[in-house]
């Protein structure tokens, strides 16, 4: 608790505009993996978190639905400065990527019926359609000893790959199942 | 449906997978597809070449992605509606999350809820993976660099980016 403090006692000097620009180096730099880019500017750079505190704010943020890296911006934010802290961080990390994306992207697609367009699309949707599924293999190493977490992430897949089951419904069916198998087998374990 | 009200589905449709998108957005990639393509707002070619475009950007590819959909169905209003209700739900649950984390953060209940949840969200992101890898499909090619894209994923340390680049170049010389 005091470590945090400690690390905390400079709040005040944290500008928002410091918030805004610091994200908005993590969002640019971030092709490809936005998270090494946050510890360092973080962690590193700007000392805002120290290790042990930048991992406690992943897990939560990852216990929690949406962007992880979202997450970490938000709650860098609202620890120096509140809730204008969290905005100020959030706009840095989206709003100058999301302005020039949309309008080179709306470019791009409004030409997507040229033959040459169509193919290159086309060779970029597929490879990273695989990059999606090799990242959520990745994700499953070190579950893999884990018979019912396999179980699970099979019927996952299974669930919204083949049939046409909203969302909402396969996470209210799965989510309670898998914890409590989880639960049981540490249970038996013991 | 006009094209507000479009939008304002689209919208609405979105802040709620948004606030359960647990493990990120491409866990809802399915979803999101079978949404539009019930509303008959975008074909599969289309939702591949957004998600394709997205890729290759700086930033948050998702938020882009959910705008490009927006845009095309309500225009700018549709674009910038879209990512709000992409980012926006996920934003607020974050920060009073992190208002409460110090009360929760001990909790013997919250490792079995990770370790419960997160096989789920794998099988959920590979999923999203094959939807993807589905509507972009044009044949044995197109399959092969899918699964040469999954095998580098898996067995190296490339920047993806190398690999994104290497598919629009092979797609570019005509080889899918």
């Amino acid at each position: 608790m005091l470590r945090r403090r400690e690390i905390g006692s400079h709040d005040e000097q944290v500008t928002l505009g410091a918030l805004f620009t610091s994200f908005l180096k993590v969002t640019l730099c971030g092709f490809g993996g936005g998270l090494i880019w946050a510890r360092s500017v973080v962690v590193e750079q700007r000392r805002w978190m120290d290790e042990l505190e930048f991992t406690e704010t992943l897990t939560l943020c990852q216990l929690m639905p949406g962007p992880n890296i979202v997450g970490i911006t938000v709650c860098v934010g609202a620890k120096l400065r509140g809730a204008v802290g969290a905005v100020a961080a959030v706009a840095g990390f989206i709003l100058v990527p999301w302005t020039v994306g949309l309008a080179f992207g709306a470019l791009v697609l409004d030409h997507a019926e040229l033959a040459a367009v169509q193919k290159i699309l086309g060779g970029l949707s597929a490879a990273a359609a695989g990059l999606l599924i090799g990242t959520g293999l990745r994700l499953l190493i070190p579950h893999r000893t884990r018979w019912t977490a396999l179980l699970v992430a099979a019927f996952a897949f299974v669930a919204m790959a083949f049939t046409r089951l909203p969302l909402p419904l396969v996470l209210l069916g799965l989510a309670p199942l898998s914890i409590a198998l989880t639960g049981l087998v540490r249970a038996k374990a013991r | 449906m006009n094209d507000s009200a479009a939008s304002v589905a689209l919208a609405a449709h979105l802040a709620v997978l948004s606030s359960i998108s647990f493990g990120g957005f491409p866990t809802v990639l399915p979803d999101v597809h079978d949404f539009v393509s019930a509303n008959g707002w975008l074909t599969d070619r289309q939702f591949a070449d957004y998600f394709a475009v997205s890729q290759v950007a700086p930033g948050p590819n998702m938020i882009l992605m959910m705008s490009f959909i927006g845009l095309k169905i309500g225009g700018i209003a549709g674009a910038v509606a879209s990512a709000f209700a992409t980012f926006g739900p996920p934003c607020t649950i974050y920060y009073f999350a992190y208002r409460l984390w110090d009360r929760f953060r001990d909790m013997p209940w919250q490792r079995l809820v990770r370790r419960g949840l997160a096989p789920l969200t794998v099988g959920l992101v590979v999923a999203g993976g094959f939807v993807m890898a589905r509507a972009a499909s044009s044949g044995w090619a197109s399959g092969l660099v899918t699964a040469a894209a999954v095998g580098l994923m898996l067995g190296t340390r490339l920047n993806p980016l190398w690999i994104l680049a290497a598919g629009g170049a092979l797609g570019g010389l005509g080889l899918i």
